[in-house]
């Protein structure tokens, strides 16, 4: 009986175990990828940055500009690395047709008479008894080991990027009156569709839940139409901050008011009663017990709809200008990605900082979070 | 003592009104336009990081010069945006097409607005070959009367073969002067052991349009320009012969093993922002990549132009007396309205101190003859505004000339079923039978 009772609990402990596997290694990953330089992110994979690897590269010697003479020889000096990531030179070549003819430290002939030597840490010489005349250096093919190394170079880029400090605070100035207004207002409404009695309530409650099937796209030219001719009206822009929030609460409100509803009904009934019966009206049994109750109700629709608005794109593009005081953080994110998406480096990074505020909301709300889930699917 | 101030006042006056006067006789005169403080103008575009900055740099000169207040806004999602823009009736004053096709579909919804004949007088007298330029920019109206609408800032020259010199010396090749050459140099290249051509066709939603480009290169170099405007326009179908040919052309390179690197089968899948990088690896994964001049946006870091790579114009048969055909791609600037302000915004972006600024910034070619070539940043643009300007043929990049469901559609997914081993009829046919389908 004993064993019977572990076994099951060790499968669902491995099953939990693969799932966060499986769903923390993609974010891992990306995380990696977010410190490495932007042409290795091109050519290998996040996980080959964990080790010392093997590389091959190409570099290029100094030109005639840097030749020194010395008793008869023309030399040329110089180290093939930028700067010292670590690299040790194991093998190297001349010509891309054999790119490790030359053990590190051996000497090479070219063909014009000159000897080319390299060496571990990358120093390499060039010697020759008549004078370089080429401009541009010569080419030397490395094979080298390469211990992992990391860039803070795609953070700088992002987060000294101009404009994206105010691209972050209009996302700001966006999601949270767009997330308290459809939560002020659904607050009210499914109170009313759930302790009050008139006519055609359940009709207009399952209207709402119908409209959750309607796709935001199909309306968005509609309510951009209605905007323009507010704006001409009141000879104010079309496109503002009040146009996206009430076009966000507009799409939220079917879900949120849909989602509390399904948690109100499940207060209990006799608590309600009793405050009727002690004569409160409605407004006190809203504001004294149905508000305190639903708190957990009210956080975890808070995440939701914050998250959404947080992360969202379309809808902020479509009812914002498209210049720096009004642009936000996903549009500018993927303005800086380039006109051909040159940059997509900038991408694994943009993704950590743009998730740090959704992350700090969801950890100090997650105890409201929990609850909220647990709460609306027992009834009391 | 007075005759001596008043000689130093009329010194003064002549120094000041002199090199002015100089200046406005070379034709590289500043631009200088009419008060219009207080005016506002929003422009939408498709340019983001880098250009856009660029692009603003260019109108801060309007806006100095003018009081205006100019407001540019990009998006890669440009083309969804005017579209809902234009039907909710608020579209920026001036829009930026990334192509002229886009530009047609808008124009036929009446939300463009149709340019003055001085503007097209400007574009005719100051652009290399300006007719064929204005015939690009005039679309049907909403009455379905060609009016002609805009200019093209910004053009791309798309017939180049990027390479590595260093490469071409340690093997011993010469960069090939004709289309047979070139065929015999990828020859003598896999018969070496390199493999010869990297292509890539994958670009998200995009994928495939570089092959179109390859089709449109090889259609030019085969057939006179008269028969790629009947391709372009669907007098002649899709899947005739010559269109048949030109794609099993491409396939000679694209669908042999040993030509392209990774293989065929890789050709659909590499991404073609990674595929140029095969020529700076050690060993490098092939000699030769065939894209438009923009592409040095996406070399590793730190590559030199002229250095570690260079390009030559993608050669014409010597055997076919065809000139020197150049295809291109470019943006369309256009207005949705006649307000003042706007139209003389569009016509600084005609003077050559707008292209000129644009040209210092980098990444900007135009066919403008008025302009300073020494103004361009590098030597890769001269390079490239020799090729434009020298083209005995200009055409226009087919597929962004074609409907959308063909051009950006029917004809992108089509070439890539081909890489993929469909046979040349089965795709000519059914892109084709999707065009057909939109008559």
């Amino acid at each position: 009986m004993k064993i019977k009772i572990n076994f099951s609990s060790i499968l669902s402990q491995l099953l939990l175990l693969f799932f966060v596997i499986l769903w923390i290694t993609p974010t891992f990953g990306l995380f990696i990828s977010s410190f490495r330089d932007k042409d290795q992110l091109a050519i290998s994979g996040w996980w080959t940055s964990l080790v010392t690897t093997e590389v091959n590269e190409i570099h290029r010697t100094k030109g005639k500009k840097d030749q020194v003479e010395d008793e008869g020889f023309y030399i040329i000096k110089g180290n093939l690395f930028k700067k010292d990531e670590g690299k040790k030179v194991l093998s190297y070549g001349v010509t891309s047709k054999n790119i490790n003819a030359y053990k590190v430290g051996e000497v090479a002939i070219l063909k014009d008479k000159s000897e080319i030597t390299v060496f571990e840490n990358g120093n390499y010489q060039l010697k020759s008894k008549s004078e370089f005349k080429k401009k541009k250096g010569r080419r030397i093919f490395i094979t080298a080991t390469s211990p992992p190394s990391f860039t803070l170079d795609n953070y700088k880029e992002v987060l000294f990027k101009e404009g994206l400090g105010q691209a972050f605070l209009n996302t700001i100035a966006v999601a949270l009156p767009a997330t308290l207004i459809p939560l002020i207002i659904c607050s009210f409404f499914s109170y009313s569709l759930t302790w009050m009695n008139f006519f055609g309530r359940d009709l207009l409650l399952a209207t709402i839940i119908a409209s959750l099937v309607v796709p935001l796209q199909m309306s968005l030219i509609p309510i951009l139409t209605i905007y323009n001719d507010l704006g001409a009206l009141f000879n104010v822009e079309a496109k503002s901050f009040p146009g996206v929030w009430m076009a966000h609460t507009g799409f939220g409100l079917a879900s949120t008011t849909f989602l509390l509803w399904n948690f109100m009904k499940s207060l209990p009934n006799e608590m309600l009663e009793a405050a009727k019966v002690d004569g409160a009206s409605h407004y006190d049994t809203f504001v004294r017990i149905v508000i305190p109750l639903s708190i957990p109700a009210f956080a975890s629709i808070f995440i939701l709809q914050f998250l959404w608005v947080w992360n969202d794109l379309l809808v902020g593009l479509v009812f914002l200008d498209k210049h720096p005081s009004e642009i936000i953080l996903t549009a500018k994110l993927k303005e800086l990605l380039g006109s051909r998406g040159e940059n997509w480096e900038i991408l694994t990074t943009g993704a950590f900082i743009s998730m740090t505020v959704p992350l700090f909301i969801f950890f100090s709300l997650q105890r409201f979070f929990i609850r909220g889930l647990v709460a609306g699917s027992v009834k009391g | 003592m007075n005759i001596f101030r008043i000689k130093k006042f009329i010194l003064a006056i002549t120094l000041l009104v002199f090199p002015t006067s100089i200046f406005a006789g070379s034709g590289h005169y500043h631009y200088d336009g009419p008060d219009i403080s207080g005016a506002k103008i929003k422009i939408f575009g498709p340019w983001l990081a880098p250009e856009d900055a660029s692009f603003r740099d260019v109108l801060s000169i309007f806006e100095k010069e003018t009081g205006a207040s100019v407001e540019y806004g990009g998006s890669d999602e440009f083309e969804q945006i005017i579209n809902i823009d234009c039907k909710a009736g608020n579209p920026a004053d001036i829009a930026v097409f990334p192509q002229p096709g886009l530009a047609a579909n808008i124009a036929a919804t009446g939300c463009l607005a149709p340019q003055g004949n001085d503007l097209k007088q400007m574009v005719l007298d100051d652009y290399a070959a300006g007719q064929s330029w204005v015939d690009l920019t005039t679309y049907a109206d909403a009455n379905g009367k060609d009016q002609f609408y805009g200019i093209f800032f910004r053009v791309n020259v798309k017939s180049l073969v990027w390479y590595s010199p260093d490469n071409f010396e340690d093997n011993g090749y010469e960069v090939p002067q004709t289309m047979e050459e070139l065929i015999s140099l990828t020859e003598k290249m896999a018969s070496d052991g390199n493999t010869p051509w990297c292509i890539g066709l994958e670009s998200g939603g995009a994928t495939g349009w570089p092959a179109t480009d390859w089709m449109e290169e090889i259609m030019l170099r085969t057939h006179p320009p008269s028969v790629y405007d009947q391709w372009v326009s669907n007098e002649m179908p899709f899947n005739d012969q010559k269109v048949i040919d030109a794609m099993n052309f491409f396939g000679t390179f694209a669908l042999n093993d040993k030509y392209v690197a990774g293989g065929s089968k890789a050709v659909a899948t590499t991404g073609f922002r990674d595929s140029p990088k095969g020529l700076f690896t050690s060993p490098p994964q092939c000699m030769m990549h065939r894209q438009a001049s923009f592409i040095p946006a996406f070399f590793p870091e730190g590559v030199e132009a002229g250095v570690d790579y260079d390009f030559f114009y993608f050669p014409a048969y010597s055997s076919k007396d065809l000139g020197r055909p150049v295809l291109g791609a470019g943006t369309v600037i256009t207005a949705t309205n006649n307000n003042p302000a706007t139209a003389e915004l569009m016509k600084f972006l005609m003077h050559p101190e707008a292209h000129e600024r644009f040209m210092g910034k980098g990444g900007f070619l135009t066919p403008h003859k008025g302009v300073d070539k020494s103004k361009y940043a590098s030597d890769t643009f001269r390079g490239l505004h020799d090729i434009l300007v020298g083209a005995t043929t200009f055409r226009f990049d087919g597929s962004d000339l074609m409907p959308g469901a063909v051009g950006a559609g029917s004809f992108w997914t089509g070439m890539v079923d081909y890489t993929n081993g469909k046979s040349a009829k089965d795709v000519a046919d059914a892109i084709q039978s999707s065009w057909d389908a939109i008559k």
